[in-house]
């Protein structure tokens, strides 16, 4: 199957004027203007199939927010290809954006002083989304995403996460083929961040719709995300599974064990004791040199265990370690 | 069309429940009116006419323009350029519409409200206090029609493409406040462009800017009479042709070059 995007190359250069102090400095900057060149995207290739949910992480200017902007048609490349859709994004905006939809958590589309069933019905006439099929979508996000309750309100008095949630049932109205998320749960609190999670997870399983999602939450991506990339200083680190990436960097897991006993000292081979609080027992071990299962069978032939847990690293910690200590770019290294 | 429709729609709406604003600009506008009145008698002292316009007829000017300041937003507008500096105007470029005529569908709503909510009540203080003249026959009425709502396009046309500056500097508004001096002259606004020297008002004429007061004005007085008011709608015509497509043209280049700020 042919993916439904493709990026290729793909570059995003701004040119930004270097500001001079004092007096002379201005004066010079007007007659011979010095420029820095921020490389925003620096060579992004990728694929994505339809139907995909993907999250794309980075650490704060990495190159996230650029990308989507490109993707969506809303920055002409620097260099590079992308194909969305059997669209050059940028090229033939009107048809091209008729088949998408996209939320910029920062700002809305919808009308300032509008309420919100106003600012939904114009999308209705914007997009041409025969009526029947505009209830019916409606009918469904409404009560996905709550949005009775402030329904007749205008925008301007909506809060955060009101707002946010109005903002993606306007961007599905016309059931777009793709959906670019950038930080759809910036600034929510836990219990709306899961409600716009399980909404986006259902638009992608029941309605089949590609999902591109930027975000800092780690929880988004691990409850969401299969695929994630992860992009620095405008590069692309790693493109995967979310699994492979815990296995290769997650670190250490951890059994936690209650013995029965008191053991004054309680050693096992291919694990090592990280801690211990009476009869309980912490052990770190590294996934390619023991199985859980192993470890526990060897733990229990040698001791009397009343009770066990296994301790995944969470990727949040994993994701960390990743961006501070540059693991996949040494890595790549290593690989060349 | 349904969709232009829609919008101007909403937007008049939205006009409609600025009451406290509405208010203050016809208070505003109403003022000023007496005051320029009032230069106006003074100006005019014991002479029946100037270059042809009678003392009645630069009453009725003062009114009829003051009246139409909301209707063709004369005073500013800069909707368009803040839309592009804080990066409003990405959304609506993710609408797949284009971007001039949402944006003058948007201003018909506007436009219309300040007819209603302004200008209307306006030329009726002013009937009730100043002796005004009005149009005398059905078609100087229809002419009025016509020349107005070009006039609204030949206004909005002009105030976007000012506003499109936003997308070559971060520092447009200069630029745009400019361009709203020069209509405050060159339109008519400020003085029946009559009363300026023969070579000013032809070098006026060669812009689109007296087709949005001047012509209205001349139209509304039957200073043009018959094939002159043809002549004046046909102008206006052409300069709504010539903007719409310079409009379109600089747009895309704008698009173009856009740079959306913020994260
Ligand atoms: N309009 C612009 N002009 C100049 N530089 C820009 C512009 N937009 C982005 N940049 C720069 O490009 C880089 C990438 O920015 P981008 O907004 O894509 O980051 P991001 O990954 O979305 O970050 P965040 O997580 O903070 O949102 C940053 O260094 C930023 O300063
Ligand atoms: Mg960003």
């Amino acid at each position: 199957m042919t993916p439904i995007i493709r990026v290729h190359h793909l570059h995003k250069h701004f040119r930004l004027t270097r500001n001079r102090h004092g007096l002379l400095g201005a004066v010079r900057g007007l007659i011979a203007p010095e420029y820095r060149t921020v490389r925003a995207v620096d060579g992004i290739s990728f694929d994505l199939a339809r139907g995909e949910l993907v999250g794309y992480l980075g650490p704060n200017g990495a190159g996230k927010s650029t990308t989507i902007k490109m993707l969506a048609g809303l920055l002409v490349p620097t260099s590079g290809e992308i194909v969305v859709n059997g669209h050059v994004p940028w090229r033939e905006r009107q048809a091209y954006v008729a088949r998408i939809g996209a939320v910029f958590g920062q700002r809305t589309t919808l009308w300032w002083d509008l309420p919100v069933s106003e600012s939904l019905d114009l999308l209705q006439h914007i997009y041409k989304i025969p009526a029947q099929q505009f209830q019916r979508n409606l009918d469904e996000f409404r009560q996905l995403l709550g949005l009775d309750a402030f329904i007749n309100t205008p925008v301007r008095a909506l809060s955060l996460g009101q707002r946010m949630r109005a903002d993606l049932c306007a961007a599905l109205l016309h059931d777009p083929d793709l959906l670019f998320l950038d930080e759809p749960t910036i600034g929510l609190d836990v219990v709306a961040k899961e409600r716009i999670r399980q909404f986006i997870q259902h638009v992608n399983r029941v309605r089949g719709t590609t999902v591109i999602l930027t975000t800092h939450d780690l929880s988004d991506v691990e409850k969401l995300c299969e695929r994630v990339m992860i992009i620095d200083h405008g590069r692309l680190l790693y493109d995967g599974k979310l699994e492979f990436l815990r296995e290769k960097f997650g670190g250490k897991r951890q059994l936690v064990v209650d013995f029965a006993e008191n053991y004054s000292d309680a050693p096992v081979d291919g694990a090592e004791i990280a801690g211990r609080d009476g009869n309980r027992v912490t052990y770190e071990f590294e996934r390619r040199v023991i199985a859980a299962s192993e470890l526990i069978g060897r733990l229990s032939s040698q001791y009397r265990i009343n009770d066990l847990e296994v301790r995944e690293p969470d990727i949040e910690s994993t994701i960390r370690r990743i961006y501070e200590e540059k693991l996949l770019e040494n890595a790549s290294d290593a690989a060349n | 069309m349904r969709l232009f429709f829609e919008l101007a729609r909403r937007s008049f709406q939205r006009q409609l429940t600025y009451r406290a604003a509405t208010i203050a600009g016809l208070v505003t506008n109403f003022f000023f009116g007496v005051l320029r009145v009032a230069v106006l008698t003074a100006f005019y002292g014991v002479q029946a006419e100037v270059n042809g316009l009678s003392l009645q007829g630069a009453i009725t000017f003062t009114g009829l323009t003051q009246a139409i300041i909301g209707y063709l937003s004369l005073f500013g507008w800069y909707e368009v350029m803040n839309s592009i500096y804080t990066g409003a105007v990405a959304t609506d470029l993710l609408k797949p519409m284009g971007y001039y005529r949402f944006w003058m569908a948007q201003d018909l709503g506007r436009a219309v409200a300040q007819l209603v909510m302004r200008a209307l009540p306006i030329m009726l203080a002013y009937a009730i206090f100043f002796p005004i003249t009005w149009p005398k026959s059905v078609g100087q009425w229809l002419a009025l029609v016509v020349a107005m709502a070009l006039a609204w396009m030949i206004s909005f046309s002009v105030r976007f493409l000012a506003n499109l500056a936003g997308f070559w500097t971060p520092n447009a508004l200069g630029f745009v406040r400019f361009a709203f001096i020069l209509m405050y002259f060159l339109t008519g606004f400020l003085m029946p462009l009559r009363f300026f020297p023969d070579w000013f008002v032809r070098l006026c004429n060669l812009t689109p800017f007296p087709y949005i007061i001047n012509t209205v004005v001349e139209i509304f007085l039957g200073v043009l009479t018959g094939p002159q008011i043809v002549v004046a709608l046909l102008s206006q015509l052409g300069w709504v042709v010539i903007l719409g497509v310079a409009c379109q043209l600089i747009l895309r280049a704008g698009v173009r070059r856009l740079v959306i700020q913020g994260g």
